[in-house]
């Protein structure tokens, strides 16, 4: 056979035309990579977090390219700095939506970002999550584009309040942080303690940082509940308050949510104050990293750090970098969904495939298969710190409220 | 040719722009700000409405601390009350937006009317502390009047409407706000050439002295908080038609600092310095993270150290402009423009 030139133009255009035309039509008329953007607070009072997560999160983008991206394109991300200003956190997203290649999902870092984004959002639609688990956003009628990734807080107090009564708990009291992330889930919180019976005998209202636990413990030691539910913290507070009450000789039991279930915290007031937070249980909506390392995601993310960072890795990945993972897995999920039903990549078709998600298996992150009701993921599972081998270990069922 | 500052007339004495190259600078302004909507990419455009609002909202401030000497640490909180008053008022009555922000004004003026009151029989730093309280107060009524401002949760509201076109995107908002916030910079600059604005200068300089030449104390210090207030509602009032959702946490204590900090960087008593310090405080921490968005390639994670690199920036920034130039920024446009108006002969 003649090879001239002609003949390899043609042989390259028809293996060209044949590999584009693998594809669903429409993801061949989009794109050829996934932009996604956010913001996170890199600086001020949740930097610790923010940049833990950050770091874990461009591994997770750089794992997920690796292993051929998302329905065959790489993702591309976009990160900036909001110092957990919501003002801040709308700016990025304006530069981000004002940008030549718009991001089709956009990854929020705080409750009052994803309220205020919420207008925005009907005018420049894209598929939102983020780190805000804030009752609010779990309606799709006013929050059409913006979802949970695991219960809300309400639901959270849920879980929390059913462990005090099947525990023998009659008496609760809520400890709580003067923010809007602190106060969400309280009123609900009265009516489900009141709905299980459980009386509700004090509440407490603390800073979110640089709190004087002293009189605030004091307070509680008055009430002398059988539970103190502890909400709307991250890294400190909330061990302050337990070491206070220990040394009070309190022997009420403490329990929190999910920004307050850290290991490296708990480790660390451990190693400084002793075996304080030994009892300490509360609600996560994901397993620990140590608890399904050989599950699917995990041991995926466990030898990709492996790899990367070799002895460096410690082979654990903080609550924090599990979160924002497994909002970027269920947008993931979303957009495998659409282009394998041939549909634009859009942000209606994408949070519809979202909350289309039924019984997903999630490859370790929850340990029930996920269902998105009302865009959010309300399973989670009550763990307690063992303060002599330094984990968090279950104590109750998965529980789907 | 000009080889002085020389005033001729007293018409050219109370001129507002008194040499040709402000002048001409000012329809240089006009010009630019008419065409950026259309020029520019629809971040510039956000971030320029907000240099509209911020400069509103610290020429009140400039009124209150820079040209009548009470320093307020509430000024940020009456932001709030403006932008919850608009929002509410809205909702409520279903009123256009031209009705809606002169109520939110007025609203405004009279809490921060009474906010003032300590001003009467305390000063200095009583006073801050004094307005620091009602920061606290403000915030907190919002916080938990949930019934009027629902909470937490926030309060959302529907665009301003111009003939039935809703003004939702970048552009639109812009030429709502931009206009405003001119005709209130005009207003503040006039005001200071009026019995009133001399009124509150005189109070700034030496309050007993001024009550000796018959300025009534009692009155023109409960105007200066009316009016500064007035502007912080006219603000809150763009502010909400702006974001459409507010949160009480968006009025809190570090907003009031940060005007208070823009117009020390801009220029404190100088009509241009809330402008200045406006343009200061929204694009200077936007640079600075373009500037550090360069080291980005080199490693993903070096935003981990240019973020907090860029909080130092800007404080030291600030810390540089006070050493160097501690009338502000306008003080160095004044001279800029001075130099250039009397060139060849400038000194």
């Amino acid at each position: 056979m003649k090879v001239d030139r002609r003949t390899v133009l043609k042989g390259t255009a028809a293996v060209a035309a044949a590999s584009i035309m693998g594809m669903p039509a429409i993801v061949r008329a989009q794109s050829k990579k996934w932009v996604f953007a956010g913001s996170s607070p890199l600086t001020g009072p949740f930097a610790q977090a923010g940049t833990t997560a950050l770091k874990d999160l461009l591994d997770w983008v750089e794992m997920t390219n690796d292993m051929g991206g998302i329905a065959g394109r790489p993702v591309e991300l976009i990160h900036e700095d909001s110092g957990y200003v919501p003002t801040n956190s709308l700016a990025n997203f304006k530069k981000a939506m004002s940008a030549d290649e718009k991001p089709i999902f956009y990854s929020g870092d705080s409750t009052g970002f994803m309220k205020l984004v919420a207008p925005e959002l009907t005018r420049t639609p894209v598929l939102c999550g983020g780190t805000s688990f804030a009752s609010d956003l779990a309606n799709p009628a006013t929050n059409p584009y913006q979802y949970i990734a695991g219960p809300t807080y309400q639901a959270m107090f849920d879980i929390l309040l059913k462990h005090v009564k099947d525990n023998g708990g009659s008496t609760v009291a809520f400890v709580y942080s003067d923010t809007e992330f602190g106060r969400d889930p309280i009123e609900h919180g009265r009516a489900a303690a009141a709905a299980l019976g459980l009386k509700v005998v004090h509440e407490e209202i603390t800073k979110a940082a640089g709190a004087e636990v002293q009189t605030h413990v004091a307070q509680l030691r008055r009430a002398n509940p059988d539970f103190v539910i502890l909400h709307g913290y991250v890294t400190g507070v909330w061990p302050e308050i337990i070491g206070t009450a220990r040394a009070f000789k309190m022997e009420t039991k403490f329990l929190g949510t999910f920004w307050g279930m850290e290991k490296v915290i708990a480790d660390g007031v451990t190693a400084k104050a002793g075996p304080i937070l030994d009892g300490y249980a509360g609600v996560l909506p994901y397993r620990y990293f140590y608890e399904a390392k050989d599950s699917a995601s995990y041991s995926k993310f466990f030898a990709f750090k492996k790899q990367k960072y070799g002895d460096q890795f410690p082979g654990y990945v903080v609550t924090w970098s599990l979160q924002p993972m497994f909002s970027h897995e269920l947008a993931k999920n979303a957009i495998e969904a659409t282009v394998k039903a041939d549909k634009e990549v859009n942000a209606a078709n994408l949070i519809a495939a979202l909350a289309a998600i039924k019984d997903w298996d999630s490859g370790g992150y929850m340990g029930q298969p996920v269902t998105v009701v009302n865009h959010s993921v309300p399973q989670g599972r009550v763990y307690s710190y063992n303060a002599e081998n330094k984990l968090f270990l279950p104590v109750s069922d998965w529980i789907v409220t | 040719m000009l080889i002085g500052n020389y005033k001729a007339s007293y018409a050219a004495d109370e001129s507002i722009f008194g040499s040709w190259p402000m002048r001409y600078g000012f329809a240089a302004m006009v010009v630019v700000l008419a065409v950026l909507p259309f020029a520019a990419n629809s971040f510039i455009v956000f971030l320029a409405v907000q240099v509209a609002i911020y400069t509103v909202a610290i020429t009140g401030l400039n009124i209150l601390t820079g040209y009548t000497g009470l320093i307020s640490l509430g000024h940020g909180a009456l932001v709030g009350v403006g932008a919850y008053a608009t929002a509410i008022f809205g909702n409520w009555l279903g009123v256009p937006f031209w009705v809606v922000i002169p109520m939110a004004v007025v609203t405004t003026a009279v809490i921060g009317l009474g906010f003032g009151l300590p001003s009467l029989r305390i000063r200095g730093l009583y006073l801050t502390i004094a307005t620091l309280a009602a920061s606290f107060i403000i915030i907190f009524v919002i916080e938990h009047w949930k019934s009027v401002t629902n909470g937490d949760s926030g309060i959302t509201l529907a665009p301003a409407s111009v003939f039935g076109i809703d003004l939702v995107s970048d552009a639109q908002k812009y030429a709502l706000i931009v206009p405003i916030a001119v005709l209130a910079v005009l207003f503040a600059q006039n005001l200071f050439r009026t019995r009133v604005g001399r009124a509150f200068i005189a109070i700034r300089d030496s309050d007993y002295s001024a009550e000796i030449i018959g300025v009534g104390l009692t009155r023109y210090k409960l105007l200066a908080f009316a009016l500064g207030s007035a502007y912080a509602g006219l603000a809150g009032s763009l502010w909400a038609y702006n974001f459409l959702a507010l949160l009480p946490t968006q009025f809190e204590l570090q907003l009031s600092i940060v005007f208070l900090a823009a117009l020390v960087v801009g220029g404190s008593a100088r009509t241009l310095g809330p402008v200045f310090g406006a343009i200061f405080v929204i694009l200077i921490p936007e640079f600075l993270k373009w500037v550090f968005g360069f080291l980005t390639p080199f490693s993903p994670t070096i935003v981990e150290y240019t973020a907090p690199a860029n909080t130092i920036a800007y404080g030291l920034l600030i810390i540089v402009f006070m050493i160097f130039e501690p009338m502000g920024l306008a003080a160095i446009w004044t001279r800029f423009w001075r130099y250039l108006n009397l060139w060849p002969f400038s000194p």
